[in-house]
């Protein structure tokens, strides 16, 4: 299978900010002839992002990287519903598919609520990347974050299998979730890099990026536990909820527990 | 397949100078040792522990001690593939499924050199009888001189298979941070597997059985966290209501 990605012209110019000496320098995008080598299908995709991430910049500035940006949007989408699953499979019954649905949905709908502000932070700090490009970042950044999940997720599997605890098992998912999106916005802090050379501002799109899905987490609650309704109408700040969790979480225990 | 003994002491000799398993003339059978090497060393170990309370308990740990290793593996698989690319050391899941096989059969290796003394160890304690308790000093002395063991071996076993990974990666950081990385991913796993899959030595509550009902509720992270919540709590009565 191809992705279609036109593979650019020999002779086409390396791609990036000026590669100026010391420390901080960047070798520009498509130096290495490895950067150049086409992108074939999901599977190519995932292996892409995790071992050639300079490959997939470098196509994500290609004239036609609409193919490479829905291959990550699959990817995403098809991780994050496999992981919900097993996120799904601590409380069972409608939990199978109302987790995946809400897991894939929520970090689409934080990730759409927070590009406009990457793009015009990219923009205040003198890059001249296309909302494209942008957007293929953020994807690059959930393709990846989903695809280290899937990784825990056999891992997360035998916990849920263990633990009736809905605190506990909530836990351990926020741990493989700071850790996958640690490693997702490390891509996307490397591919702005090359669109802007310093992304301004990029510390406190993170912080807002990071607020936006915690508590995103609390608004399509529950993901890990049961309730009778697909969605709760009561506002909560996640912190609250955390706390709530914690605190009233071994009283409230049995109601949520596997049948 | 008749591995000999030199052989396989040979393949870990030049996997702990640095020589990557896969590298070796008969890689082929990389994965296939490193699992006899884990079933032995490991296996016998547990029997060891597990012969203080009675034949069968030694027969059931000496079974489930290797599983911890091999479930472990294997369960963090994916994981492990994922982390070492993205660490700056780019490996194929083979090559990291063998590598992390490899660390834990150089641990085993060295528990299963360390089966004699462990025998005389629980050679020398007292028997397990009615009057023995979980506090008993023979017990805690068995728990920890043996998962001492387990602990040591296991560190040895990664810090022995460190040259193959900075060999690979050409950088000692980037082999460092891999290796670290593997370690608590595998340690997070690895915990709650050892936990499904107690009693190892001795449970006073239940008869000897492989996995009883029971074990299979709860977190070991669960249990650490409601200890601890609890030993503060009982050090502030004041705050009770």
């Amino acid at each position: 299978m191809n992705t279609n990605v036109p593979m650019p012209p020999p002779l086409q110019p390396a791609i990036g900010p000026s590669p100026g000496p010391g420390p901080g320098s960047l070798r520009p995008l498509g130096d290495d002839p490895d950067d150049r080598i086409s992108i074939p299908g999901l599977a190519g995709t995932i292996e892409a992002m995790l071992r050639y991430p300079r490959r997939v910049m470098f196509h994500l500035r290609a004239p036609q990287s609409g193919s490479l940006i829905g291959l990550m949007v699959l990817v995403a989408l098809f991780c994050s519903l496999v992981y919900g699953v097993v996120v799904g499979s601590f409380s069972g019954e409608s939990q199978y598919w109302a987790a995946p649905v809400k897991i894939a949905a929520g970090l689409f709908i934080s990730a759409l609520i927070c590009l406009p502000s990457l793009y015009i932070f990219s923009c205040l700090s003198g890059s001249e990347a296309r909302l494209m490009e942008v957007l293929g970042l953020v994807m690059g950044l959930l393709a990846l974050m989903t695809i280290l999940l899937i990784g825990f997720a056999p891992v997360a599997w035998v916990f849920s299998q263990s633990t009736t605890s809905i605190a506990a098992m909530g836990s351990l998912h926020l741990v493989f979730w700071a850790i996958a999106t640690y490693f997702g916005l490390r891509f996307l802090h490397h591919g702005l890099r090359h669109l802007s050379g310093k992304p301004a501002g990029l510390r406190v799109w993170v912080l807002v990026f990071l607020l936006v899905m915690l508590q995103m987490s609390t608004a399509i609650r529950p993901i890990v536990g049961k309730s009778d309704r697909f969605l709760t109408n009561e506002k909560k700040f996640f912190i609250k909820h955390w706390m709530e969790q914690f605190d009233g979480g071994q009283a409230a225990q049995p109601s949520f527990r596997r049948p | 397949m008749i591995v000999s003994v030199s052989a396989v002491i040979g393949r870990l000799r030049s996997v702990s100078s640095g020589i990557a398993p896969w590298d070796l003339s008969d890689h082929r059978r990389a994965i296939p040792t490193a699992i006899a090497i884990v079933v032995l060393g490991a296996g016998t170990y547990g029997a060891v522990m597990g012969a203080w309370r009675e034949p069968l308990q030694a027969l059931f740990t000496g079974l489930k001690l290797p599983l911890v290793i091999l479930l472990t593996t294997l369960g963090n698989t994916l994981i492990n593939a994922m982390l070492a690319p993205l660490l700056g050391l780019h490996l194929s899941l083979r090559q990291s499924l063998t590598a992390v096989l490899f660390t834990f059969a150089l641990a085993a290796s060295l528990l299963g050199s360390l089966v004699p003394v462990a025998i005389f160890i629980v050679w020398n304690l007292p028997p397990l009888t009615t009057t023995t308790q979980l506090g008993s000093f023979e017990y805690s002395m068995i728990q920890l001189v043996l998962v001492a063991f387990i602990a040591g071996c296991g560190v040895a076993g990664n810090v022995l298979f460190l040259p193959v990974l900075e060999r690979q990666s050409g950088s000692r950081r980037v082999a460092r941070r891999v290796l670290l990385c593997w370690l608590l991913v595998n340690l997070l796993l690895g915990s709650q597997i050892t936990w499904v899959l107690r009693p190892f030595i001795w449970d006073p509550a239940r008869p000897v059985e492989f996995v009883g009902p029971e074990y299979l509720r709860g977190s070991f992270y669960e249990t650490v966290f409601n200890a601890v919540r609890q030993l503060i709590l009982e050090q502030l009565p004041l705050h009770r209501p």
